[in-house]
């Protein structure tokens, strides 16, 4: 698959342990209709793996439960490749100001 | 668990994420947004208190939209579809000016012209609750020589009319019918209903609600004490009980019967008042009636015969026209008109609404122009989007594609806005409504508005979208890589566009600027009399007043109590009340001794009314010759009258009247009088129409009973109109009052269409001024951000920051200038349609040009001035460098 910088950021962040949609959002600084589609794809192509939170601790909060992602081994692979690639230091926590802004191009 | 509900923004957030669902596959779709959910409960509890964090998290919700879409391009077909609106839609996003300027526009535009095409809808299109309703009509009549017309019918005519015609499959004369009837333990009061001739429930053809029409044989003698009751008034003053049916109700005083209950909805506004019927008595035609050609007081309407038209209706109606003003001398100038129903209920606002079609149709080429004009502006920002993406292999038919995509969303999410716009409009113009138009306070969007407005969007997208798909996909390959869309061609169709709007405004403000001065005219336009602090209060005392005598007591009497309550300066009565709805009309031919006689039948006509107690100091009518008529002028004395100002100038011209004596025919008696004085000219009917020749007078000599009491109050007395009645009360505790208003208001009444017609057309070209404000603020902040590196280069050349601001702000004024020019031209032009509502003024007035075209300037002027402004503040080397 495509592997851009973006992707490689949203992996990085499941692997550090962002196990929600919304935090790795809050952890990559990316916006959520780029953050799901992208969780979407890696999960259909076996890099990451998602299951469903226990019920009873959604009950206790009244609300649904939420979908809990992890990293797979070859999400893992996958996420060595991409930061040799975009030579990435392993904890960049953001990509907050990395992003070009199209209309400031 | 607790009932709870949740916060307001979250709230939000669910909307927009069930409402994304939507788009979602339905194998997925449960789990998809189970996912959002949670995410968006478990992040309020954590900590959504802030504003700010409220903020973003609305914000990620949007994303859901994006979500979706992706997970849709997963199954369809499309993709290309989806790529563009979630690509269109993450666009907007980035551009948020750019979004609600553009929203704005469309919006309004939209808005606009849909609440103009629901009025017309409600007005010309919609179901009226009849039968067939296009071939019901009403008739009335027209004077050729003062070009007045839908007036009522004098009933000789409308007897010729109704049983002369062949074209109609049934037709019914109207008479205007006034009972009294006094409610248990309540106050007497004055039903307006309707004695309607044989026909006329077939005419309409609508069944009864409940009970029958009447039956032939009760159009008779005798036979005619049954009564049909109005839906209105079933409802309010009879409970809305269907037993009513065959009960016997006493009106003026004697059993009627009620044998049928009408269906609601069906109006017909008739008379001179434009009121409903609160219910309908048989007519059949009296001796006399035939008689009666001068005064119109009746109404007549008729249905159409399957395969008549209006056109041979009309020939029709014109050729007995034609042979009753031969055959009568009253019937010279006068001649027949059918109007249909449906344009007769749109009263007041008809000869505006061919004018506001035209304006709706102009103000969402504007909104669409504008639009496109943003899209363009936008477009350079994007042109080495474009470039690199048919670099890469996109053809120009993908680019197009993508481009009517985004035109469309904004066309629907503008289109949406725009529908709640019109609504709230269309609620404006439904509080504002004249009351002689009928069918505004039901005014709604319907389905077909809708449609019809969904359409416009749809258009509106087509047009904003393809002019500058095609430039850019034209312009991409070659020089967009450079410089975008910047060319002469784009800049000079952006320059049109601009001034076509212009002119579009100036055109509406010219139309509109025409309007507020014909009503300040006409509110300049002296009545005859002063309105201030005059009380009026109809009544009809015929019933117990049944000789001359008693009649002419009863008014002393009631006019002695009035002139005597506290606060009242002057009290008097009249037959003939200015600017009353039920206004009596009497006219009759004058005979002046000493001249030879015209031959029989054919005298002028003159109007004859009747006044008691001080009506001339009351009304503040001023005494230009000889005297008024006095409390010395009785019954038994010589009999006297007073003339207006015109009837003297008409009937004596270059002579005195006074000491003339003329013979007229009032209150059905042929009189002799001799004139004693001229009073000053009274309007009676509205302001636009011009005073009538008109003969006064005393009461004790001609007793009438439809008389208008006129009560003048001292400056701060507020006199109650309850106080008032009570005082005629003490006379006779049975007398009903028809009509009681200030005089004030009876004024007021007949400008309330003008007004209106104002109000739309001003509102309408304020939204046109302000789209084209919007237009060329657009393209001259575009204009100024593009040459941003010429500017820096002049100044860094010596170029002071004025030398550019003028520079651009003339730029500016020279479309504005061209536009104006092209306006001015179409006013010219288009203003004609309008001379119908003008008063004082001429369609080409040059103030109302002049102020029109100076307004627009000075706004042009400042919509490029605040761009310059910009482009000059910013520092040279900083545009030097980003370009």
């Amino acid at each position: 698959m495509n592997v851009t910088l973006p992707t490689t950021l949203v992996l990085q962040a499941v692997a550090r342990g962002h196990h929600h949609g919304f935090d790795v959002m809050d952890a990559t600084g990316l916006p959520s209709g780029t953050v799901y589609p992208i969780l979407r794809r890696l999960e259909r192509e076996g890099l990451l793996d998602a299951s469903w939170e226990d019920a009873a601790e959604a009950r206790d909060e009244q609300r649904p439960p939420r979908r809990y992602y992890a990293i797979t081994a070859d999400g893992e692979a996958l996420l060595v490749k991409a930061r040799a690639r975009f030579r990435m230091p392993k904890d960049v926590p953001r990509a907050r100001g990395l992003k070009p802004r199209p209309s400031e191009s | 668990m607790t009932v709870r509900r949740d916060p307001v923004t979250l709230r939000l957030c669910l909307f927009v994420v069930r409402a994304a669902a939507r788009l979602v596959p339905g194998g997925d779709r449960d789990a998809w947004r189970q996912e959002w959910e949670a995410e968006l409960r478990h992040r309020w509890m954590r900590g959504g208190i802030s504003r700010t964090a409220e903020a973003h998290l609305v914000k990620r919700s949007l994303g859901s939209l994006v979500d979706a879409a992706w997970m849709r391009r997963q199954l369809t077909l499309d993709a290309d579809l989806v790529h563009d609106t979630s690509h269109g839609l993450r666009l907007f996003a980035n551009a948020p000016g750019f979004t609600a300027i553009a929203l704005l526009v469309f919006a309004t535009g939209i808005g606009a012209a849909t609440a103009i095409a629901s009025l017309a809808d409600a007005l010309l299109v919609r179901r009226l609750p009849i039968p067939d309703a296009d071939r019901v009509v009403t008739l009335w009549e027209r004077n050729r020589k003062t070009g007045v017309g839908e007036e009522d019918v004098a009933p000789g005519n409308a007897i010729d009319w109704v049983s002369k015609t062949m074209s109609y499959s049934a037709v019914a004369a109207i008479e205007p019918w006034s009972l009294d009837y006094t409610p248990r333990g309540g106050e007497p009061e004055v039903l307006s209903g309707a004695r309607v001739s044989a026909g006329f429930f077939d005419v309409l053809g609508v069944p009864m609600l409940h009970g029958r029409a009447f039956l032939p044989h009760e159009f008779a003698r005798g036979a005619d004490r049954v009564v049909v009751l109005s839906h209105a008034l079933w409802r309010d003053r009879f409970g809305g009980d269907p037993a009513i049916v065959n009960r016997v109700v006493d009106l003026d005083a004697e059993p009627y019967v009620v044998v049928g209950v009408a269906r609601p909805g069906v109006e017909l506004r008739l008379f001179e008042a434009r009121r409903e019927p609160t219910l309908y008595l048989p007519k059949y035609f009296l001796d006399f009636e035939p008689r009666i050609r001068g005064t119109g007081y009746w109404n007549v309407v008729g249905r159409l015969k399957p395969g008549v038209s209006m056109v041979q209706a009309r020939t029709e109606l014109d050729a007995l026209s034609a042979q009753l003003a031969r055959e009568y001398p009253a019937n010279t100038n006068l001649t027949g008109e059918i109007v249909a129903l449906r344009d007769h209920l749109a009263g007041g606002i008809r000869p505006l609404l061919p004018l506001l079609l035209g304006v709706a149709a102009l103000l969402l080429f504007v909104a669409c122009a504008n639009v496109t004009n943003l899209l363009l502006a936008r477009g350079v920002t994007r042109g080495r989007e474009f470039a690199v993406r048919q670099a890469l292999g996109a053809g120009r038919g993908r680019l197009l594609k993508q481009m009517l995509t985004e035109s469309l969303l904004l066309a629907i999410a503008g289109g949406a806005l725009g529908v709640l716009l019109a609504k709230w409009t269309l609620s404006v113009i439904a509080a504002l409504r004249p009351a002689d138009v009928a069918g505004l306070e039901r005014i709604a969007i319907d389905g077909r508005v809708a449609a019809i407005a969904v359409g416009v969007s749809l258009l509106a997208a087509l047009g904003a979208g393809v002019t500058p798909a095609i430039q850019l996909s034209r312009a991409a390959a070659a020089t967009a890589l450079r410089e975008g869309a910047s060319g002469p061609a784009a800049r000079r169709v952006r320059g049109l566009l601009v001034a076509i709007e212009v002119s579009v405004a100036l055109l509406l403000v010219v139309g509109a600027g025409l309007l507020v001065r014909s009503l300040h005219e006409i509110q300049r336009v002296d009545p005859g009399f002063a309105r201030a602090q005059v009380l009026a209060l109809q009544v009809f005392a015929w019933d117990r007043n049944t000789t001359p005598a008693k009649l002419a007591s009863f008014f002393e009497e009631t006019i002695d109590r009035l002139r005597a309550h506290p606060g009242v300066d002057a009290a008097g009565a009249v037959s003939a009340m200015p600017f009353i709805e039920a206004n009596i009309n009497l006219r009759s031919p004058i005979v002046i001794d000493g001249r030879t006689p015209s031959p029989p039948g054919d005298d002028p006509l003159i109007f004859t009314t009747v006044v008691a107690g001080d009506y001339f100091t009351t009304m503040g009518i001023p005494l230009e010759r000889g005297r008024l008529l006095e409390r010395g002028d009785r019954a038994d004395a010589r009999k006297v009258a007073v003339v207006s100002r015109s009837a003297a100038r008409k009937f004596w011209p270059g002579a005195d009247p006074i000491g003339s004596n003329i013979r007229v025919r009032v209150s059905g008696r042929q009189t002799e009088a001799q004139i004693v004085g001229v009073v000053g000219d009274l309007r009676h009917d509205a302001l636009d129409r011009p005073a009538r020749p008109e003969i006064f007078f005393a009461h004790p000599q001609v007793p009438f009973g439809s008389m208008t009491y006129v009560v003048r109050g001292q400056p701060g007395a507020g006199l109650s109109l309850q106080a008032l009645k009570q005082q005629v009360w003490a006379v006779d505790p049975r007398q009903a009052f028809y009509r009681t208003a200030t005089l004030d208001e009876l004024v007021a009444r007949t400008l309330v269409a003008r007004r209106f017609n104002v109000f739309v057309l001003s509102g309408f070209g304020g939204v046109a001024l302000l789209l084209a404000a919007a237009g060329l603020y657009g393209v001259m902040s575009f204009s100024t951000r593009q040459r941003s590196r010429e500017f820096g280069v002049r100044i860094a050349l010596g170029a002071q920051p004025g030398d550019i601001l003028r520079m651009v702000v003339r730029e500016g004024v020279t479309l504005a200038l061209a536009g104006v020019a092209a306006g001015v031209l179409a006013a010219l032009a288009l203003t004609r349609l309008l001379r119908g509502l003008l008063f004082g003024i001429s369609a080409m007035d040059p103030w109302t040009y002049a102020g029109a075209a100076a307004g627009i300037l000075v706004i042009s002027a400042a919509a490029s001035y605040l761009p310059a402004r910009r482009a000059v503040r910013a520092d040279p080397l900083v545009t030097l460098r980003a370009v």
